[in-house]
């Protein structure tokens, strides 16, 4: 296990010296929700404080973005020829695995904490519980769309550029066909079809649902954990098994 | 036992065999030279032997420990210099050798002596805090087989470890190699340079095509070569195919063969006998020598024999 923090922290390291891009990101994150959406939350009548609401989606945003970075990261691995030398450490492959997930988990933390805590601040539910609880359904969803992103990088593994066509095109699609910033109850059908199918409706939902939302406007919060847990459990199970076909080269036995 | 051992030990991407059932051994505290051109499967054999890649049929063994079915006990003592010295682009030498020597169980008290010692003895030292996106071609290489020296395990890979490297700095390379053979390392090597491999090994393979063409100690496969003498002629002559036969017919001459157009190299078993002939039969035919030269041969030699390419031919 200390092996596994070693390299998680000298992965990470050089990130953190400055930590422009987090700060950035929170600097982001405090101009969104300040003045977009403190705008959008006079404009929109139908959910009392649309902000709270945008806030989350936010959150979601960000959290979608690290996980994709944790499946380009592994992509980058592989065209940086650093995956062979990880392949050669005296790590069992399920720690190399739990390694780069942890390594996905701590950036988005870090990315997290600010926007995360000013969310709370702003529903008025900054509680330990609340705290606890939001962070272990965004740590389920990250964990299922980096499983879903690191299939993906090997679909498009010899081309780093081909993988940040398809997940530039991919975030926009799963975003906006989602309920991260709109309601579930105001979408049109078609356009509520296709919502419905989005992993991201169901992590906005269901955090929304433990923040104290209305939860006449939003999805079954039974179903989005259980889809959010097998969201995990599938896309993580592909990747490993993507990796021992495709990086170890099993797939030609 | 051998240290590391394959028994028909294979590799296929789609269709083409990278290795094909290769039967394969180093002994303990030995340099074993891997020698081919590129494409010859070199570095999958080394890949497969690092526990990068999996075969797709045979066995291997390192250390006793089989790479397919305990990966993790293989990976704990072997260091890997790859042919690629790439990675780690925001950090710092003197970082990455810590790490690695951390992970790879460097005691604590070692480590740092060992990393000056070692970076000092690659003349990295003055580059230890740069980036190591800012070092140089040669500098990242050397950077690259550190990361060996400094963890010393039992099973050592380098791969093309002098590739990019200038002279000197090779020579501090291979000085550190049969250090750690010194003190016990079992030490795989691949090159298609020739002069490392000469330089370097206790035994060499020769592969081609996935193959094991040949293998034995330098000094054997140079003898086992038939005409173990090679005459080097540049002969001006508006007839070289006539005086190739003519010269084909001096006693002792095992085969002439046109490195180039008025390049003659002739294998001979006496050359001290057959040059006073051939010399005879150039004045009587009015060709005009330029220049000989006697030598014995290289490894590329003892390659073209065993698979009749030169190394440089098996690279395109």
């Amino acid at each position: 296990m200390r092996n596994v923090i070693r390299l998680i922290w000298f992965d990470l390291k050089p990130e953190l010296k400055p930590p422009v891009w987090i700060i950035m990101e929170w600097a982001i994150f405090l101009v969104q929700v300040g003045v977009y959406g403190a705008m959008l939350s006079q404009l929109v009548t139908g959910i009392e404080d649309y902000r709270k609401f945008f806030a989350v989606g936010l959150v979601i945003m960000i959290t979608f973005d690290m996980a994709s970075h944790t499946g380009r990261h592994f992509v980058e691995h592989a065209h940086e020829g650093r995956l062979p030398y990880l392949l050669s450490l005296p790590i069992s492959r399920a720690k190399l695995f739990l390694t780069i997930a942890l390594q996905g988990g701590a950036e988005l933390a870090l990315m997290l904490a600010v926007p995360l805590t000013v969310t709370l601040i702003i529903i008025g539910n900054l509680t330990w519980l609340s705290v606890i609880a939001v962070v272990l359904a965004l740590f389920w969803l990250g964990f299922g769309i980096a499983g879903l992103m690191l299939g993906l990088s090997f679909i498009a593994f010899k081309s780093s550029d081909l993988y940040t066509a398809i997940v530039t095109g991919l975030s926009t699609i799963i975003i906006r066909f989602s309920t991260v910033l709109y309601p579930i109850i105001f979408l049109p059908s078609y356009y509520e079809s296709a919502a419905r199918i989005s992993p991201l409706s169901y992590g906005s939902d269901l955090i929304r649902f433990i923040l104290g939302f209305d939860p006449t406007i939003l999805m079954n919060p039974i179903y989005a954990a259980v889809i959010l847990a097998a969201l995990a459990a599938s896309t993580l199970g592909l990747g490993v098994f993507l990796i021992q076909r495709l990086v170890e080269g099993v797939k030609s036995a | 036992m051998p240290a590391v051992e394959t028994k028909n030990l294979s590799k296929r991407y789609g269709k083409v065999y990278a290795l094909k059932n290769l039967d394969f051994t180093i002994d303990e505290n030995e340099i074993m030279v891997l020698l081919g051109p590129n494409g010859s499967g070199k570095t999958t054999l080394l890949l497969i032997l690092a526990t990068v890649l999996k075969p797709t049929s045979g066995q291997a063994n390192v250390m006793g420990f089989d790479v397919t079915t305990q990966p993790t006990r293989v990976r704990q003592i072997l260091g890997v210099a790859f042919q690629e010295a790439r990675g780690f682009w925001r950090h710092k030498p003197a970082d990455i050798l810590r790490f690695h020597a951390s992970v790879c169980g460097v005691a604590k008290t070692e480590r740092e002596s060992a990393i000056e010692s070692i970076l000092k003895d690659l003349e990295l030292w003055d580059a230890r805090n740069k980036l190591f996106m800012h070092l140089s071609g040669g500098q990242a290489k050397r950077m690259e087989v550190s990361k060996v020296f400094v963890q010393r395990p039992k099973f050592a890979i380098l791969d093309e470890p002098t590739s990019q490297v200038d002279l000197r700095g090779k020579r501090k390379i291979w000085a550190q190699i049969l250090k750690l053979r010194e003190e016990g390392s079992t030490i795989l090597v691949a090159t298609n340079e020739v002069r490392e491999a000469e330089y370097l090994a206790d035994r060499v393979t020769v592969l081609d095509k996935g193959n094991s063409v040949v293998c034995d100690t330098v000094r054997q496969l140079k003898d086992s070569i038939t005409g173990g003498d090679i005459v080097e002629l540049e002969i001006d002559t508006s007839d070289m195919q006539t005086l190739r036969n003519a010269l084909g017919q001096i006693e002792g001459t095992v085969k002439i063969i046109n490195a180039s157009s008025n390049h003659l190299k002739a294998y001979v078993s006496m050359a001290e006998s057959w040059v006073p002939k051939m010399t005879d039969i150039c004045y009587q035919r009015k060709a005009r020598i330029s220049s000989i030269r006697v030598t014995e041969p290289s490894l590329d030699d003892v390659f073209l024999h065993f698979t009749g390419r030169t190394l440089r031919d098996g690279d395109t």
